[in-house]
Parts: C-alpha cells; structure tokens; sequence
C-alpha cells in the first residue's frame, strides 16, 4: 500500500492518505509531543439520508421514519456480548459517537492501548447486532434525550429556523427525530439502512496523536483482513425538489427562558454543490459574515451598546452538497427590534459597499483561527472527514481563502443576503 | 510532562512558564484572585465586561477589537471564574506562534493590549465611562437571569443554592441583581484600584517561547504598582455534616424533570483523600462505565444523561439525572442504591480498573490543551499543592476498594433539588 502524503507548509502539517482496497479511505495526521490519541471511523449517513434507493433492493425507494440514523448510532454500542463500552473503559479509552445532517462518527481517544483501542472501534462499527428488545430498551434514553433538547432554547430557536427555511429538505428535521418517529424504528430498519450506509467503501478513518502511520496501517490492514465485503453498490440519496423560496417567514414557540431568543437564517440558492467550488462558496460566505456582523463592525457594536445583543451574538454559514444557508442570532430583550436593525444594517452596507480595510482584516482573522484551531487533534480529525465527505481538501482552505477577492464579496453581499431569501425564528418566554 | 518554571516580580506578581512546542498558540492567562461573597460577587463578575470595553489607547469596543483582529484574531477574554470559594478574575489572551507570522511580534503586541487592559481601562472623570458601566450592568443582569435558560446547568446551579445558603460556595459566580443594581462607575472603579494593588496576582504563559525573553517581555510590560504583599483570602469551608436531607423542589413549564442530588464528602482538594474522592466519583458517575449510567441509563432506561461530578476544592459533589417527572421515585431509589452499594464494598474488579485507567488517561491528556494545563495548575495554587500531574498518576495506581469504601462513608446527602413540570406524579410532596 503507497502513502499518498499532502504537506502544508504553513500550518506545518502533513497528512499520509491510503486508500485501501476495498475498505475505508484511511488519513493519519502525527503530531509529535501530544500524549492523547484520537481516532475517529465515519459513515456518510446522517439525518438528512432519509429516502434511499439502495441497490439490491429492486430500485424501491425506501422512506424511513425520522431519527433512524442516530438511533443505529446508539445501538451500535450494542454487542451479543454486552456493551462495548466497557471493553473501550477496559483499555482507558472513553468511546463517543455523533450523528450529524450529513454523517455519523464513532471515536475515541486514549493514551495507552491504542492498539487495542483502534482494533475494537474498527471492529465494533462493523458488527452489528440489534434486536427488538434491545431497540425497545433504546426508545426509552432516547426519548429523554429528545425531552432534554425540547427544554433548550437555543436547539429549539435552529431546529424552528431549519423548519422555517426548507418546506421539504430533511434539514428541517430533527436530528434525534420525534418520539413518536423513533417508536416506529425496528430491527429491520436498522439492518437495511447498516447494510447500505456502512459498506466500508462509504467510510473512512482517521488517526491522529503522537502515532506512526505505518502502523497505523498495518493495524487498520490487519483488522479489515478477517472481513468480506459484498462490491459497492452506491445507494442513490433522493430529496425532494426544494424551491428557492423559504417556507415561512417567521416560526415562534414558548419556552421557560428569561428573555427571547432569537435566529435569523438566509437561504442559500445552490441545488448541488462540492469540492473546492463549495469550499469557496463556504469561505466566502464566512468571510462575507464577519464583515456584516463581526465584532470589530459597527453594526454589532451599535446593537451592542443599545442592549439589543450580547457577546455571545454570532453568525455562521452551513455548506453542505444539497443545502447552505446562513444563520445569526442570539438573546435580546426585542427580537423585532433586532430584526429590524439587521435587516436595515445589511441595507446599509448594501448601499455604502464593502470595506478593503475590513475586508483584508478578517481575512487575517480567519487565517489566524485557522492556525489556532489546530490545536486540538479533534477538531482536526473530525473537520478533516466532515470536509472530505464533501470531496473537500481541508488543507486547502488557507489557499481558498487567499483567493477570495473583494468583488466575490460584493457579489455574494448582493445574491445572499437578500430579504427575499430570509426567515426569521424566535423563542419567547411564557406570557402570563 | 511540561514543567512550571516559576518567579515572582517585584511587583508581586507569580508568573509561570510552561513552555512546549506542542502548540501552534501563546496563552497568556492573568488571574486576579478575590473571595467569592454575596456583597462582592455581582461587582467582581462586572469588572472584566468593563474592563474589555475600552483602554487609554483603544478607548471603545469596536477600537479594541480591530486591534485584536489585526494580530491575526488574537483571542483576548475576560471573565470570573468560582473555585471553591474564590471568584476569580481571569483575563487570557491567546495569539498565533510568532513562528507562523514572522514579523508580527503578535506576543509582545497582544500583551500590551491585555496589560492596558488590566491597567489602563478607558476612564473619564477619574472613573470608568459611565455609559460602559451602565450598559455593562445591563449586559450582566440578563446574564444573571439567563441561567435558566440552561436546564441542565440551572439544576445543577440551583441546587447548590439551595445546600449553602448560609456559605460563601452558595453564590452564584455572576452574583446578584440586589447587588448588583447599586453599583456605581465610581464606587466599582475605587473597588477594582483596591483589588489590583492588593490581591494575588498569578500570570501563566504556555507555548513554544523563550523562558528568559518572555519573562523579561511580562516584567517590562506588568511594572504597574502594587502593595508588597498580597493581601490573604480566607480557606474554604469543607467539613459539613448534614443533618435531615433537605427536599426542595421547583415548578416550571419544562418537558424533562432534572433530579440533582447535592452530597458533602467531606474532603477537599487539599486533603490526602483527595484522590481516593477522585476515584469514588469514577466508581459511581464520572464515566460511561460507572454505575449510574450503566444502570439509570443502561439499564433501567430512566434518562440519557446520570451522571455525578465533583466540585475538588469545596468537596461538593453534584449527582444530575434529566428523567420523566413520574419515574422520580424510581431513579432516586437506583441513585441511593449505587451510594449504597459502594459503601457495602460492591465494587467489581472491572469498575475498579476501568476508573484507575480513565482517571489515569484524564491526568496524562491534561498537557495536550493550553486551557486545562492552566486550569491544572490554577487548582495547584488554591489547593496549595505543588505536585505535577505525575504524582496524581502514582496515587491513582496505587488506589484500592477500601479507600473507596472508605470514602463512601463520610459522604453524607445534603440536599435534593427536582426541577419538575406542574404535571406528572412524582417528587416528594405530591
């Protein structure tokens, strides 16, 4: 097996790529000095792939219920055996997993027997074992999970947001589903969407920590060596078509919470995006954020200083194949004030234009969050796959980012942040 | 292991280096220590908003921040921080390896804005700007009233309310909106001139930098004046025991019930215990393995979250569980019975090894992130232990079932806190 090695000299890192035959794109990335390790083993199966035709499978189109794959993600941990948890804690390890719109990640990190650790993520992902008892027993801890996220504000303003900006798209569904969707998840479901979403061949791993990636790869090699897969046949993901449009214009709900929350999300247009071009539709849009809204702005500092938000106040943007958007917000003590004053900020710098001042600041900025960003080996790691799932090179982005001009920021100014395009979601404290 | 090389200026200040090529960052971390009171805490916790509000040099919000971003996004924060019964003030700023921006002196230029920014604060009429207090206060109240929003945390937060209203530990780090409302520009200006000439003053630098460059650089720029000796704080109050469990339970519109139960084990940081403490936590809640997510969660299906966790120099330790509000009594009884069970000595030799491994893991990671090294040797200072991360691991090695049995037995439940909708049948008094 040949290393395919990608270096970038100015973040000073290098990452060894093997694809090996057959089984799972493999990526190491050593950092010298660092005592944890951390391994991380993804599916691109996430909330979103909720309607399939899977090969095999005479071409039907299977619909599941909502919150099926974060319900196989808790019953993977599941063996005949018992919980493998408890072999990860034999080895010092404390196992995780999370499911996203777009993917699911098992993980772990360790300091001592990773080895071990690593034979036992790969091997545990790919054994399945559910029964009706055991996904019975599940629905329980997962409602309480669901309850849980419904007492929180901040879930509940996005999740209403997502509701608000997709009629169709699956985005605007919860990640978890709803109780009553997880009660009509089988063994079955659970069996058919394992054996479409985690054919070694829709996965990948990766390793990081003070590690070798020669062994690494002899380890991975070794463990996928005792296993037969049956060939490749990609499921085809189908979404329903989604207008440009958003669903609604503003979603409200009550909550136990001391003042209003707020979220303000725009729609971006795009019907299929990836690789680098999504990248820089990415950067650009983030770019484009910090020069609105950014802390160093006159609007943030003028609502600042008016009371209407907070530090915590902040804007981001989600770029995935199927769907983007922006999202901003925070508490206030006046949504609607807020919503004005954003709408009419946005008109401002419509109006004035942008920045090169500015424009060349934040770019600084990002560069430096970047860097520093590299700190931790699992933003690293789990950055790294959710970016190559989007046929992304994530060392990439600095180079992207260079690139951006002034006048990609004007154009995006004027195709994105257009009220048309925009809706808003709120969460109010109970009125008496 | 990093190593603290430590020295302390004639100004009184402690600086501490951990240096480490580890990282692509500087962190420099400045805490101001002061005791957490209920008179004091709302006009501590105001300080640091205040503070980063404006400098001599940048005299606004949006002046300081486009400085910050200038030295590619320097991260510079302030906030308090509780431990035990501390509310401290902690200013840090992290910026980019000089190495990744030749040219830019990003250490030396960041340090001078923290340094104005502890020393140098925007001031008008000799006291800070009164609309950044005003607008601070303002800022601070929704603070204050916003921890509800946080479910989880509010259980957990209320809670220990409810166990110490007569203690220092029973206040909230942000204080109260009663003590908070009086405060003015004038009166919190005198109070924070007080606190930076005589309370303990600590700096941690950790990166890739030169020992004797870096001291010299924090030397040249901390030179403002100080009392010679630092003022003392008074020790925390640890040994309680409990008399009757108290009950006490709040009604809101919620979806999940949270059952928090609050215990006084009676041992501190600072004890020789403290380990064996450690370990008990591990045994009953402090991972996956523990018994209450193996059996609330695991097995009985109660709740997605159990779990317990200590609060090390107050010797507090907080048992959090979100379930249905009808299954109260039946959690409550799995929670008692874990208690139980570790004091008769049922203690598997699997739930023994596992938590030596996963605590002994947690010590070996602490030098993997700049914020937990600090935050590691933070303990250090108000524990007042000098050891490493090294001797923790030698104690846990040798940590055996009786002195977690030992443990089990002087901690004593203190107090039941149930957050719990109007409807459903559960809790003590329906």
């Amino acid at each position: 097996m040949q290393w395919q090695i990608k270096e970038n000299e100015t973040i000073a890192e290098k990452i060894y790529y093997a694809p090996l035959d057959g089984g799972p794109d493999l990526y190491v990335l050593p950092r010298k000095g660092y005592n944890k390790k951390y391994a991380i083993f993804s599916t691109r199966f996430g909330s979103v792939d909720n309607s399939f035709r899977a090969a095999g499978n005479g071409e039907e189109e299977i619909t599941l219920p909502d919150g099926v794959a974060h319900f196989l993600e808790h019953k993977l941990f599941d063996e005949k055996e018992g919980n493998v948890f408890d072999r990860f804690a034999s080895y010092g390890a404390s196992p995780n997993a999370f499911t996203s719109f777009t993917h699911t990640t098992y993980l772990f990190s360790s300091t001592d027997f990773f080895a071990e650790n690593l034979k036992l993520l790969i091997n545990f992902v790919q054994s399945p074992y559910f029964t009706e008892e055991s996904v019975a027993k599940e629905q329980g801890i997962i409602q309480q999970e669901i309850r849980m996220y419904q007492d929180n504000p901040e879930w509940r303003v996005y999740f209403n947001l997502l509701k608000a900006l997709y009629e169709h798209h699956p985005v605007r569904n919860d990640i978890a589903g709803t109780v009553e969707s997880i009660g009509m998840i089988t063994k079955d479901i659970l069996y058919k969407c394992y054996d479409t979403f985690y054919h070694p061949r829709n996965m990948a791993i990766f390793v990081t920590g003070d590690v070798s990636p020669a062994e690494i790869l002899d380890l991975v090699a070794e463990s996928l060596s005792k296993r037969t897969f049956p060939p490749f046949n990609e499921m085809r993901r189908v979404y329903p078509r989604e207008k440009a449009a958003v669903s609604e214009k503003k979603v409200t709900q009550e909550l136990a919470v001391s003042q209003p929350v707020f979220n303000m999300g725009f729609k971006d247009t795009y019907a299929y995006l990836d690789g680098r071009e999504l990248l820089s539709r990415e950067l650009a849009s983030e770019l484009l954020l910090e020069m609105v809204f950014g802390k160093s702005e006159h609007l943030f500092t003028d609502l600042y200083e008016e009371g209407l938000i907070d530090e915590h106040f902040s804007s981001g943007y989600t770029a995935e194949r199927s769907y983007g958007y922006t999202l901003l917000g925070g508490r206030t003590k006046d949504p609607e004030k807020l919503h004005e004053k954003l709408l009419e900020g946005i008109e401002k710098v419509k109006k004035e234009g942008l920045e090169r001042e500015s424009f060349a600041r934040h770019k600084r900025k990002m560069r430096g969050e970047f860097l520093r960003s590299f700190n931790s080996l699992e933003f690293i790691a789990n950055n790294y796959l959710a970016y190559r799932f989007r046929d992304i090179e994530f060392f990439d982005t600095l180079d992207v980012l260079e690139e951006i001009t002034l006048e990609d920021m004007e154009k995006r100014l004027h195709e994105h942040l257009i009220e048309e395009l925009h809706a808003v979601s709120i969460v109010y404290p109970f009125r008496p | 292991m990093i190593s603290l090389d430590s020295k302390t200026l004639p100004a009184n200040i402690n600086i501490h280096l951990l240096p480490t090529p580890k990282f692509k960052t500087v962190l420099v971390t400045v805490l101001l220590h002061q005791v957490l009171e209920k008179k004091l805490a709302a006009k501590t916790a105001l300080l640091p908003a205040v503070l980063e509000r404006g400098t001599g040099k940048y005299p606004s919000l949006r002046d300081l921040k486009i400085r910050l971003e200038e030295l590619y996004g320097a991260e510079l924060g302030a906030d308090v921080i509780k431990k035990g019964e501390r509310q401290i003030l902690s200013f840090s700023l992290e910026v980019v390896n000089d190495k990744f921006a030749p040219g830019e002196n990003l250490l030396r230029q960041g340090l001078l804005i923290l340094k104005d920014v502890i020393s140098d604060p925007f001031l008008e009429n000799g006291a800070f700007k009164r609309e950044y207090v005003h607008q601070e206060k303002e800022q601070l109240a929704k603070e204050i009233r916003g921890l509800i929003n946080d479910k989880v945390n509010y259980a957990l937060e209320r809670c220990v309310q409810e166990m110490c209203p007569t203690e220092r530990f029973g206040v909230y780090k942000y204080g109260s909106i009663e003590e908070l409302d009086p405060v003015s520009a004038e009166g919190l200006y005198e109070y924070y001139k007080a606190l930076l000439r005589e309370n303990p003053m600590d700096i941690f630098v950790v990166g890739e930098v030169d020992a004797e460059e870096t001291f010299d650089l924090i030397q040249e720029a901390f030179y403002f004046s100080r009392n010679g000796v630092p003022g003392e704080l008074p020790p925390v109050e640890v040994y309680n025991i409990p008399g009757e469990v108290r009950y006490r339970e709040e009604k809101l519109p919620v979806n999940q019930g949270k059952l928090t139960l609050g215990y006084r084990t009676n041992i501190s940081y600072q004890d020789e215990e403290y380990v064996d403490l450690l370990f008990y936590n591990g045994i009953l809640g402090g991972f996956p393995h523990s018994k209450l997510f193996q059996n609330v969660r695991e097995k009985a299906s109660l709740a997605y979250y159990s779990f317990s966790r200590l609060e090390k120099h107050k010797g507090i330790q907080l048992v959090g569980s979100g379930i249905e509000v009808d299954n109260y009594r039946q959690a409550l009884e799995i929670i008692l019975e874990q208690v139980e069970l570790i004091k008769k000595g049922k203690i598997s030799r699997e739930e023994m090894e596992n938590t030596r491994r996963a605590l002994i893991n947690m010590y070996k990671v602490v030098g993997d992130s700049p914020y937990n090294l600090v935050n590691f040797y933070i303990d250090g200072l108000i524990g007042e232990r000098e050891e490493g991360v090294d001797y923790f691991i030698n104690k846990i090695e040798g940590i055996k079932e009786e002195n977690v049995v030992a443990v089990a037995h002087k901690v004593y439940l203190d107090t039941i806190y149930f957050l719990r909708s109007e409807d459903g049948e559960g809790g003590e008094q329906s």
